[in-house]
């Protein structure tokens, strides 16, 4: 009776804790990552920051990875992982468009500032 | 690939991070882990099975050979000079932490990687410890000129492993606090990392000084005593200098016995929790204390350190507290010996825990970062661009080799098959503690919640994602 007890408590203790990571868990996927799929995203650079924050960008594999950076900066943007690295320079433009072939998380930073502007995110 | 010709100073040592396992792979880890446990406590055995090693000597020259003279002084001299290209790449080669072949070198080659060597073929980081074969040359010089061994200060026992789990607190602090730099994985610089290699070797050199080479590898040197945690869990053991096989995972079982030993395994398991929670589960609070101390004037850096010190102490204070309370638990079991003696007689079932920890923490990382250390690092240790030794040195990672499903399937099979281990030993532990069948079962209700709690935050951690 006694052991029962016991068994039975460490049991809903269990599924009280799996339950309960199981919500929290819930509510993390669905935020953080935004639409891409409406044209090209832009991120846009003043005094060598993304106005907004860190971009977040996901994609499947085997997607096309499109996103184009405004800066009134010079620098030079790297995707690292896939390590893609193109000049911008300070008013100019630069658009990116590479396959989605390695799955993971990767940052692209201004190189020189060291200022991540976009978090990519590749699902399988 | 080429070689970028500009490498600056905030570049992190990992270009990838692992993405979070999908929600359906989380709730199947629980689910296996839940149901596996419930297995576990009602196919139990009643004869403790692990306490007795078993352990029979290999009889071949070879295998004696591997722990003979030559082959120590062999590998000592490797430790040294690996050591030695470590500490003069760090200070001498580029500041880019991802080109230099210190970080790689020290953070996830013998960091990482001694863990699975030991697991598999024993204690080999031994042989291979740079400040033990310094120290055991400086003690055969000594003894060959004043003709008599050195003479040293008998080690305090209570101290035991104490100076380990401090020293592996501070490593880890080392590379996750101080060199924070938006939570990568090494964020520290390759200068300070040789400083502090140097400062640790002057420490652990002077430390066998006093007590002994041997007796301070023994429980007082970090590294000796981590990677020798992990040893335990194998089948190769070493006894009176002779290689032997033994069951596995039977060693734990005689390990904790030293005073802070505990410490040493929460210690590890803690700070992998806390290195994979920096950029998940913790990165808010994180980032509000930082914000708290910035707008009290302190400087970013030291805002940040402090803010990522206080979590780490929050992560030793939780797995430390979770443990105690299992111990707690099973003290009131009628028949239980004193909570002294619980708290070091179950510590040795954390092991494989800490271990699974590891793997499923490090193992993309470590597959990946290997290719840079066998390719460029090699070649080019110094990050100059002026050396291609082996001819490698515009080799590269390829990301490719693992997939995000293969990296999933491994994180959540290691902490799995890490908690059914860690339940075994501590199943095992019981039935010899407690005389009694049914109570020593009965104690185990709170070893398997411990269990169950480490390995589901363990799988909580890996589902957060890191944004």
């Amino acid at each position: 009776m006694n052991s029962n007890f016991a068994r039975a408590l460490v049991g809903v203790a269990a599924i009280v804790i799996a339950a309960v990571l199981l919500v929290v868990l819930k509510d993390d996927g669905g935020g953080g990552t935004e639409a891409t799929t409406k044209g090209v995203p832009t991120i846009v650079v003043q005094n060598g920051k993304p106005v907004g924050g860190i971009r977040q960008l996901a994609y499947e594999k085997g997607d096309q990875i499109r996103f184009k950076v405004e800066s009134d900066v010079s620098d030079e943007v790297h995707v690292h992982g896939y390590d893609v690295m193109k000049d911008v320079k300070a008013g100019g433009s630069v658009s990116f468009d590479f396959p989605a072939t390695i799955e993971g998380v990767f940052e692209a930073e201004l190189e020189d500032r060291g200022e991540q502007i976009v978090e990519l995110t590749v699902n399988p | 690939m080429s070689l970028p010709s500009f490498l600056p100073l905030a570049h992190a040592l990992v270009a990838r991070k692992d993405l979070p396992i999908p929600i359906w792979l989380f709730a199947w880890g629980a689910s296996i882990v839940l149901i596996v446990s419930f297995f576990a406590l009602s196919a139990s055995w009643r004869e403790p099975r692990f306490e007795d090693e078993r352990w029979r000597p290999l009889g071949g020259g070879l295998w004696r050979a591997l722990t003979g003279r030559v082959a120590q002084a062999i590998c000592g001299l490797i430790g040294v000079f690996l050591l030695a290209l470590s500490v003069y790449a760090g200070l001498h080669g580029t500041e880019a932490p991802d080109r230099n072949f210190a970080l790689t070198f020290i953070f996830v080659t013998v960091w990482l990687g001694f863990p699975v060597f030991s697991v598999l073929f024993g204690d080999v980081f031994r042989p291979f410890n740079p400040w033990r074969a310094i120290g055991r040359l400086t003690g055969a010089a000594f003894a060959a000129v004043a003709g008599q061994r050195p003479v040293h200060l008998s080690y305090p026992e209570r101290l035991g492993r104490w100076p380990a789990a401090a020293g592996l607190v501070a490593f880890v602090w080392l590379e996750v606090v101080y060199g924070a730099n938006g939570g990568v994985a090494v964020g520290l610089s390759p200068h300070p990392a040789a400083v502090a290699a140097l400062v640790y070797s002057a420490y652990t050199l002077a430390m066998m000084a006093l007590f002994g080479t041997e007796r301070w590898c023994q429980t007082g040197e970090t590294f000796s005593v981590y990677f020798g945690m992990f040893s335990q869990l194998g089948s190769f053991g070493v006894r009176d200098g002779r290689l032997g096989l033994r069951r596995p995972f039977s060693a734990t079982t005689s390990w904790a016995s030293v005073p802070g030993s505990a410490a040493v395994v929460i210690a590890s398991i803690a700070t992998t929790s806390f290195d994979g929670a920096q950029e998940g589960a913790l990165k808010g609070a994180i980032r509000s204390s930082f914000d708290w101390f910035a707008d009290r004037g302190l400087a970013l850096t030291t805002s940040l350190r402090l803010a990522d010190t206080i979590f780490l102490a929050v992560c030793l204070a939780g797995v430390a507290l979770v443990y105690l309370a299992g111990v707690r638990g099973m003290a009131s079991v009628p028949g239980a010996p004193s909570r002294a003696r619980l708290r070091v007689a179950f510590a040795h079932t954390l092991i494989p825990i800490a271990f699974a920890y590891l793997l499923a923490h490090y193992f993309s990382l470590f597959v990946f970062q290997e290719q840079a250390q066998f390719t460029y690092l090699l070649s080019d240790p110094l990050g100059t661009a002026t050396t291609d030794l082996f001819g490698t040195a515009s080799g590269g990672i390829d990301f490719q080799v693992l997939s995000a499903n293969a990296i999933w399937y491994v994180q959540v099979g290691a902490l799995v098959i890490g908690h059914v281990l860690g339940l075994v030993l501590a199943h095992d532990r019981a039935t010899s503690l407690w005389g009694d069948y049914r109570q020593a079962a009965r104690s185990q209700y709170w070893m398997l919640a411990v269990m169950v709690a480490f390995t589901c935050f363990g799988l909580y951690l890996l589902s957060v994602a890191n944004g």
